[in-house]
């Protein structure tokens, strides 16, 4: 059988957040909100004001 | 996910070149648009987008700034938004793709799912290719769970802390 093809890519940048490229959905389970996407900022430090996304908090000091 | 916006919820801003989406239910105020270019987006004016006030380019690096799906914007040539490189956030394309041309989509099989766990990690699950710290992996019908609190003590893995430090978000 052929080895599966990667979807997308998910990078965990440096001390920043998580940057999704590539084919997916994302689902917000909070909201219940779907949607498909093709590039998202993803915010790992926590202190985002725009949660789930990055609004570049984590450079604010 | 049908599209559901209506005029109510969607207010369109052209120039010559480009339409430059709005939908106010989805701004949160971050102010990226007006500390960036008044000239264009200043929240005290009626309308608050006046497209004449300064360039195409420089009108697009702005939108591209907008944390949320508020600001998004296309060009008004389709065929120009069939190639759009990637550092263009907030292309349709990439922030609101139910507004895109629906002519040539092709159907996706495989799509990975991302789910952003209330008070919690987000949880990606099927085929994709994971980034970190310089190692490269590739994972296949199989899950992870990031840490989104930043107090995980296995970064950039969730490792339930988020519970401890009362995480919400």
């Amino acid at each position: 059988m052929e080895e599966k093809k990667s979807q997308a890519v998910i990078e965990v940048t440096e001390s920043g957040p998580l940057r999704i490229t590539g084919t997916f959905i994302l689902k917000d389970m909070k909201t219940g909100n779907e949607t498909r996407l093709s590039e998202i900022w993803l915010c790992r430090c926590g202190k985002s004001a725009n949660k789930p996304y990055c609004d570049m908090s984590h450079k604010v000091r | 996910m049908e599209n559901t916006s209506s005029s109510r919820d969607e207010r369109k801003y052209r120039n010559e070149e480009i339409t430059v989406y709005w939908k106010p239910s989805a701004c949160v105020h971050a102010s990226y648009c007006y500390r960036e270019l008044i000239e264009v987006f200043d929240p005290g004016r009626r309308p608050w987008v006046d497209m004449k006030g300064s360039t195409t380019e420089k009108i697009i690096e702005t939108v591209n700034l907008c944390p949320t799906e508020a600001l998004s914007w296309k060009w008004n040539d389709e065929e120009k938004n069939k190639v759009i490189s990637k550092d263009q956030y907030n292309h349709i394309n990439f922030r609101r793709p139910e507004l895109m041309d629906k002519s040539d989509n092709g159907i996706i099989e495989n799509p990975v799912s991302v789910k952003v766990m209330s008070d919690g990690p987000i949880v990606i699950k099927g085929d994709f290719t994971l980034l970190y710290d310089g190692n490269k992996k590739e994972i296949r019908e199989s899950l992870i769970s990031i840490c989104r609190c930043g107090a995980s003590g296995h970064l950039p893995f969730c490792d339930g802390q988020h519970r401890k430090i009362g995480f919400t978000g």
